[in-house]
C-alpha cells in the first residue's frame, strides 16, 4: 500500500516547492496552536504558584500568528493540492494516449473515466488529511516529551506512547482494516458511474424495449453495493475516531493522576496534551481513508502501466521520402485465442496509386489500417513504407503521414471548426472550406447560422448519421498526408450522395495514395488497382 | 445524532468540572479524596467515546437514505425524459448529475443539517455552566460566541455564489474528459495526444484557481473562528491570571474549569465551519437536481386492442416537427397511413425527415402539430410501456451495454429463456460470428461494443429484435454498415421477420428494392411521390 502512494506521490515533484509550502506552514500554526493552549495553562498554574502573571504579551502574540498561519496554510495546502491533482490526470491521459490508440478496447469508457474522475479524487486527501497531519505529529512528539519529561519524565512517558498510539498504530491498524473495504468501496463507485452511464448513452435502447424499470433496478442495486462498502468504511472510520478520542482522554487522565507530584507543570501539561491530542485527532479516520486511496491509486496505475502495444525503435530509421505501401508475409491475430486476421498477406500499393480493398465482414480490412498505423504489429512478416521496415520508424512520423478516417472515427462535443482543425491546427478558413466542400457538405454549414462554430453534440449526435460521416470525412481530407485511407467512407450515404461523393474524393485526392476499405464498389471510383482480402491473404482483381 | 451530540457536550462539561477540582487541589497542595474524581472522570470519557462513534453511525445512515432517495428520483426523471434528452445533453453531464452531485448532496444530510443544529444547541449548556462559575466569563464566551455566524454569513454570501459557478465549471470538464477519452483513438491518430494534454491541463489549472477563488472567502469562515476562538482564550487567561494575582479569586478551579470549557464552547461551531464547505458544495449540486425535467403526470394506462390477427394500424395526419428553429422543420405537414400487416419504405435524402418518422413512433419526440395514431388512438395518450410493448425498433447506430452478448440480446426480452435467446440470434445470423469469439454468445463486450464491427452490433440489434417479437416493426438504416454477402441474408431474415407485421423502413433505394411494399419518397420533409416498389 506504501509503495503504491509512494509511487503517485514520485508524480508530484515539480510541485514540490508549494507542497513543502503548505507542510511548513501547517506545522507553524500546529506550534502556534499548540503554543497558545499550553501558554493559557501556563499563565494560570505560574501565577497560582508563584506570584508571578507570565506571558500575557505572548499569548496574543501566539494568538494572532495561529490565526494567520491557519488561514495561509489552508489555502497553500489546498492550492498544492489542486496543482498535483490536475497533474495527475494529464498524467493519466497522457499515459492512456500512448497504449490505446486503438480505441479504448475492453476496458469501458465510464470505467476510465470513474478512475480519471472519481478515483484521482479520491487522492485529494493523501496530502491535505494525512501527509500533513503526519508531519505535525511526527514533530510533535518530541516536544511533547521535552516538555513534559523536563519536570515528569515518568508522565512524559506515558503521555508519549499514547500520543504514538493514536497519531500512528492505530491510523496503520485503520489503514490495514479499511484496505479491503476501500477496493470495494472503488470498485463499486465505479461500477455504479458505468450502470448509469451505460443506461443514459442507451437512452434509445431504454425508451424503446421499455426498460426502465430493468434499468433503475440494475443502477439501485449497484448503489446498494456502494453504500455498503461506504457504510463498512464508515463504521471503521467510527472506530478509529473512538479510539484516538480515548487515547486523548487517557492521556488526561494520565496528567490528572501525576499532578500531585508537580501541579504546576500538571496544569500547563494538561493544556498542552489537550491541545496536541486535537492537532492528530483526525489521523486515525485518514488512515482508514488511506486504503480507499491505495486502492484508487492501484486502479488509476494498473491503466497507466498498461504496456505500449506497439513501444517504438530504439534506434529509429530515417523516415522514408517516398510513401509506398509493401506488406510481405504478414501473419496477425489480436490476441492468442482470437483466429488468425492475416496468414500471409503480401500486397503492394505504390505511391499516389488508388487502390480498393474488398472484402467481407471481418476479413481484416480495418486491421490491415491498424498495422500501417502502428496501432498493432504483425507477430510475423514486415510492412514497409517507402521501402522501411514500419517496425524501424517512430509511430508519430508514420501517423502524420496517414489521414485516416474509420468506421468509428469520432467527432468531438465541440464546435465543427475545432473539429476540422484537430487534423492540421494551422489550417486557414480558405482551407477548411475546401474539406468541407470536398467532402459535399460545405453548403450544409454555409446555410447553419453558426457556420463553423456550430456545437456538432456528442458524437456529433446534433447532425443526422451521414451529415456526420461527412465531418468526419472534411477532416481527414483537411490533413496534408500522402496517403488517405478511408474505411468505408460512404456507409450511411443515400446512394445519390454516395456517387456524388465518390466522383469528387476522385479529383480532391490527386496525388495522393487513397486507400479505399468497401464492401463493394458502385463504379464510379476511379482506381488503379482492386485487392480482394479473403481467407487472411489478399488476391489481385481487375481494376 | 442531535441528542447524542448535546448529551456529549453535558458530559465534556461535567469531565472539565472533574478535571479542574482535581488540579487545582494539586496546585492548593491538598489532597482530598481524588480517586472518586478520577473515576469520573474515566467513566465519562468512555460514555463520550460511545456517543461519538454512535453520533457518527447515525450520520452515515441519514446521508445513505438521503441520496438512496434522491439519485432514485432523479434516475426516474430522466428516464421518464427519454432520449430527446441525449439532443440537448452529453450522456457523461447527465451521469454527473445522477453520481457525482448526489454523493455531494451527502454532506448536506449526514453533515450539515445535524451540524446546523448543534451548532445552536449545544454551546447552550457550555455557556450556562461558564456563567454558573463566572458571569464575565459567560459574557466573554456569548460574546465571541455570536461574532462567528456574523463573520460565517458574511463570507458565506459570496462564496455561495460562486460555488454555483464552480460546481458547472467542474461537471463541464468533466464531460471534456469523457469526451476526450472516448475519442482518443482520433486524437493519437492525428499526432494532438500532446496538444489535447495541454488543453486540458490548461482547463484544470484555470478550473483550480477559480476554485481557489471560491475557497479564499470561504476560508474566511474558518478564519473567524479561529479569531473567537483565541480571543476568549486570551482575554481569560489574562483575566484570571490577573485575578489570582490580585486575590481576587478564591480557587483556582473556576479559573481552570473555564479555561478548559473553551475548547468544548467552540467545538460544535468548529464542525459547522467544517460542515459549511459541504453546504456550498451541496448546494450547488441541488441546483442542478431541480434543473431536471419534471416527471410526467401518470397518465392513465389506456391500452389498445393488439389482437395478431388484426395488427398494427399507423396514421400519420399533417405531422409537423421540428428540432432546431435554426435548421427549419424536420417534419413539414406529412400525412401517409399504413394498413395492419403492410410495409412502408421511406426513401429520400439524408436529412429528409425519414429517422424523425421513426423517432416519433418510438415515442422519443412528439409531433409540434398533426396527429399519430396507432390503431386510431392517438400516440401521445399512450403510456410509453403500451407502446414499447407494440414496437421493435432497429436503429442506425444500436449502443450495445457491457456484459455479454447474451445478455444484450436478451435486453429486448428479459423473461425469454435461453433458447429463444439463441434462436433470436440464429435469426439475426448473430450465432455465425459468436462461433469464432472465445466464449459463444457469452463474450463480454465492452461499452460501444468494441470487439464487434458495425455489422456484428447491427445483427445485434436484429436479434433483438426477433427476441422482442412486437407487432409493429420499425426500421432505421438496418443494413446501412453490412457488406452484400451478409446484407442479403440479413434482408433475408428481416424478411421473414416482417411477415404478418406492419413494418416502417427508412433505407435507400438497394435495401429498399429488396424489400417487397409501398414506398414513400421524403423530401425536406414532405412526401414527394408514394409507388408501388418493386418485388
Amino acid at each position: 500500500m506504501i509503495r503504491v502512494l509512494l509511487r503517485i506521490l514520485g508524480l508530484w515533484r515539480s510541485r514540490a516547492g508549494w507542497l513543502a509550502a503548505g507542510l511548513v506552514l501547517s506545522i507553524a500554526a500546529l506550534a502556534a496552536g499548540v503554543g497558545l493552549m499550553a501558554d493559557s495553562g501556563v499563565t494560570i498554574a505560574t501565577a497560582v504558584a508563584s506570584g508571578v502573571l507570565f506571558a500575557p504579551v505572548a499569548l496574543r502574540g501566539l494568538g494572532t500568528a495561529r490565526v494567520v498561519l491557519r488561514y495561509a496554510e489552508r489555502l497553500a495546502t489546498h492550492a498544492a493540492t489542486f496543482r498535483a491533482l490536475a497533474d495527475l490526470r494529464v498524467w493519466f491521459f497522457r499515459r492512456l494516449a500512448h497504449s490505446s490508440a486503438g480505441g479504448l478496447g475492453f476496458r469501458q469508457a465510464g470505467d476510465v473515466l470513474a478512475r480519471m474522475v472519481g478515483d484521482i479524487e479520491a487522492l485529494d486527501g493523501l496530502y491535505i488529511r494525512i501527509l500533513v497531519p503526519l508531519a505535525g505529529a511526527i514533530l510533535l512528539l518530541p516536544a511533547l516529551l521535552i516538555l513534559i519529561g523536563w519536570r515528569t519524565p515518568g508522565l512524559a512517558i506515558a503521555v508519549g506512547l499514547l500520543f504514538a498510539l493514536a497519531a500512528f498504530l492505530l491510523p496503520w491498524i485503520a489503514a490495514r482494516a479499511a484496505s479491503g473495504a476501500g477496493t470495494r468501496l472503488a470498485d463499486a463507485s465505479g461500477g455504479l458511474r458505468v450502470a448509469v452511464l451505460d443506461g443514459l448513452t442507451g437512452l434509445r435502447e431504454v425508451r424503446a424495449f421499455a426498460a426502465e424499470g430493468r434499468t433503475l433496478a440494475a443502477v439501485q442495486a449497484r448503489e446498494a453495493a456502494l453504500l455498503a462498502a461506504q457504510h463498512d468504511l464508515a463504521r471503521r472510520t467510527a472506530l478509529a475516531g473512538a479510539g484516538a478520542f480515548l487515547c486523548a482522554q487517557a492521556a488526561v487522565l494520565a496528567v490528572l493522576i501525576a499532578a500531585g507530584a508537580n501541579p504546576a507543570g500538571a496544569v500547563a501539561a494538561a493544556f498542552l496534551v489537550v491541545a496536541a491530542f486535537e492537532a492528530v485527532g483526525g489521523l486515525p479516520r485518514a488512515g482508514a481513508l488511506a486504503g480507499h486511496a491505495a486502492a484508487a491509486a492501484r486502479r488509476v496505475l494498473a491503466i497507466t502501466d498498461a504496456p505500449d502495444p506497439v513501444p517504438d525503435p530504439a534506434s529509429p530509421a530515417a523516415m522514408p521520402a517516398s510513401a509506398a505501401i509493401r506488406c510481405e508475409g504478414v501473419h496477425f491475430r489480436w490476441l492468442p485465442d482470437r483466429p488468425p486476421v492475416f496468414d500471409g498477406l503480401t500486397l503492394d500499393i505504390p505511391q499516389g496509386s488508388r487502390v480498393a480493398l474488398l472484402g467481407p465482414s471481418g476479413a481484416g480490412k480495418s486491421t490491415l489500417a491498424a498495422l500501417l498505423l502502428k496501432v498493432a504489429a504483425p507477430q510475423q512478416g514486415r510492412v514497409l513504407l517507402g521501402g522501411t521496415d514500419l517496425a524501424d520508424l517512430p509511430a508519430g512520423p508514420v501517423r502524420s503521414r496517414i489521414a485516416w478516417l474509420s468506421q468509428t472515427t469520432h467527432l468531438f462535443d465541440d464546435t465543427i471548426r475545432r473539429n476540422l482543425l484537430l487534423a492540421r491546427p494551422d489550417a486557414d478558413e480558405a482551407a477548411l472550406w475546401a474539406a468541407l466542400d470536398a467532402a459535399q457538405i460545405g453548403e450544409m454549414v454555409r446555410a447553419l447560422p453558426d457556420q463553423l462554430e456550430t456545437w456538432v453534440g456528442e458524437g456529433g449526435h446534433r447532425f443526422s448519421g451521414g451529415q456526420g460521416r461527412r465531418l468526419a470525412l472534411a477532416r481527414a481530407l483537411l490533413a496534408e498526408a500522402p496517403i488517405l485511407i478511408l474505411d468505408e467512407p460512404a456507409a450511411g450515404l443515400d446512394a445519390d450522395t454516395e456517387r456524388d461523393f465518390l466522383t469528387t474524393l476522385n479529383g480532391v485526392a490527386e496525388g495522393r495514395t487513397v486507400i479505399l476499405i468497401a464492401h463493394r464498389l458502385t463504379g464510379v471510383e476511379r482506381l488503379d488497382r482492386i485487392w480482394r482480402l479473403s481467407g487472411g491473404k489478399a488476391v489481385a482483381a481487375a481494376a | 445524532m442531535i441528542a447524542f451530540a448535546v448529551l456529549g457536550t453535558i458530559l465534556a462539561i461535567a469531565q472539565a468540572g472533574c478535571a479542574a477540582l482535581v488540579l487545582a487541589d494539586a496546585l492548593r497542595g491538598a489532597s482530598s479524596d481524588l480517586w472518586g474524581l478520577l473515576a469520573g472522570f474515566a467513566v465519562l470519557a468512555l460514555l463520550r467515546a460511545g456517543l461519538v462513534y454512535a453520533g457518527e453511525r447515525a450520520a452515515f445512515a441519514a446521508g445513505a437514505a438521503a441520496r438512496r432517495r434522491l439519485r432514485t428520483d432523479a434516475l426516474s426523471r430522466l428516464l421518464a425524459a427519454g432520449p430527446a434528452l441525449l439532443r440537448a445533453h452529453h450522456s457523461a453531464d447527465l451521469t454527473a448529475v445522477v453520481v457525482d452531485r448526489i454523493e455531494a448532496v451527502d454532506g448536506l444530510f449526514a453533515r450539515w443539517m445535524p451540524a446546523a443544529t448543534v451548532a445552536v444547541v449545544a454551546p447552550i449548556p457550555v455557556l450556562i455552566a461558564a456563567a454558573w462559575a463566572d458571569r464575565v466569563a459567560g459574557l466573554v464566551l456569548l460574546l465571541c460566541g455570536l461574532a462567528v455566524p456574523v463573520i460565517m454569513a458574511a463570507a458565506g454570501i459570496g462564496a455561495a455564489v460562486a460555488s454555483r459557478r464552480q460546481f458547472l465549471a467542474l461537471s463541464r470538464l468533466q464531460a471534456r474528459f469523457v469526451d476526450r477519452i472516448r475519442g482518443i483513438a482520433t486524437i493519437v491518430l492525428y499526432g494532438r495526444a500532446d496538444s489535447e494534454a495541454a488543453a486540458l491541463s490548461q482547463a484544470a489549472e484555470e478550473l483550480g484557481r477559480r476554485t481557489m477563488r471560491v475557497l479564499r472567502v470561504a476560508f474566511l469562515s474558518s478564519a473567524g473562528l479561529d479569531v473567537a476562538t483565541a480571543v476568549a482564550l486570551v482575554v481569560l487567561a489574562v483575566r484570571y491570571g490577573m485575578a489570582l494575582l490580585a486575590g481576587d479569586l478564591a480557587s483556582p478551579a473556576t479559573a481552570l474549569f473555564v479555561l478548559l470549557l473553551v475548547p468544548e464552547f467552540f467545538a460544535p461551531l468548529r464542525s459547522f465551519a467544517a460542515a459549511y464547505q459541504d453546504r456550498l458544495h451541496a448546494t450547488g449540486a441541488a441546483e442542478a437536481l431541480i434543473d431536471l425535467p419534471p416527471l410526467p403526470e401518470p397518465a392513465p394506462a389506456r391500452e389498445i386492442r393488439t389482437v395478431a390477427a388484426q395488427g398494427v394500424t399507423i396514421a400519420f395526419e399533417d405531422v409537423s416537427l421540428t428540432w432546431d428553429k435554426a435548421r427549419g422543420p424536420a417534419l413539414d405537414g406529412l400525412s401517409f397511413r399504413v394498413p395492419a400487416g403492410e410495409t412502408l419504405i421511406l426513401a429520400g435524402p439524408s436529412g429528409a425527415g425519414k429517422s424523425s418518422v421513426i423517432e416519433i413512433l418510438l415515442g422519443f419526440v412528439r409531433p409540434d402539430s398533426g396527429r399519430v395514431t396507432i390503431n386510431g388512438a392517438d400516440i401521445t395518450d399512450l403510456v410509453p410501456q403500451a407502446l414499447s410493448r407494440l414496437t421493435a425498433w432497429i436503429g442506425q447506430r444500436p449502443v450495445l451495454f457491457a456484459g455479454s452478448i447474451r445478455d444484450n440480446i436478451r435486453f429486448a426480452r428479459p423473461e425469454a429463456s435461453d433458447a429463444e435467446v439463441e434462436e433470436a440470434a440464429a435469426a439475426a445470423r448473430v450465432d455465425r460470428f459468436a462461433a469464432t469469439l472465445p466464449q459463444g454468445l457469452d463474450t463480454r463486450i465492452g461499452e460501444g461494443g468494441y470487439g464487434l464491427s458495425g455489422g456484428q452490433a447491427q445483427r445485434v440489434a436484429i436479434a433483438r429484435a426477433y427476441l422482442k417479437n412486437a407487432p409493429l416493426l420499425l426500421m432505421d438504416e438496418p443494413t446501412a454498415h453490412l457488406d452484400p454477402a451478409t446484407e442479403a441474408e440479413v434482408l433475408d431474415s428481416l424478411r421473414r421477420l416482417a411477415l404478418g407485421r406492419t413494418v416502417i423502413l427508412a433505407s435507400h433505394a438497394a435495401a429498399a428494392h429488396a424489400f417487397g411494399g409501398r414506398r414513400l419518397d421524403l423530401r425536406a420533409g414532405r412526401a414527394a411521390a408514394t409507388a408501388r416498389g418493386a418485388a
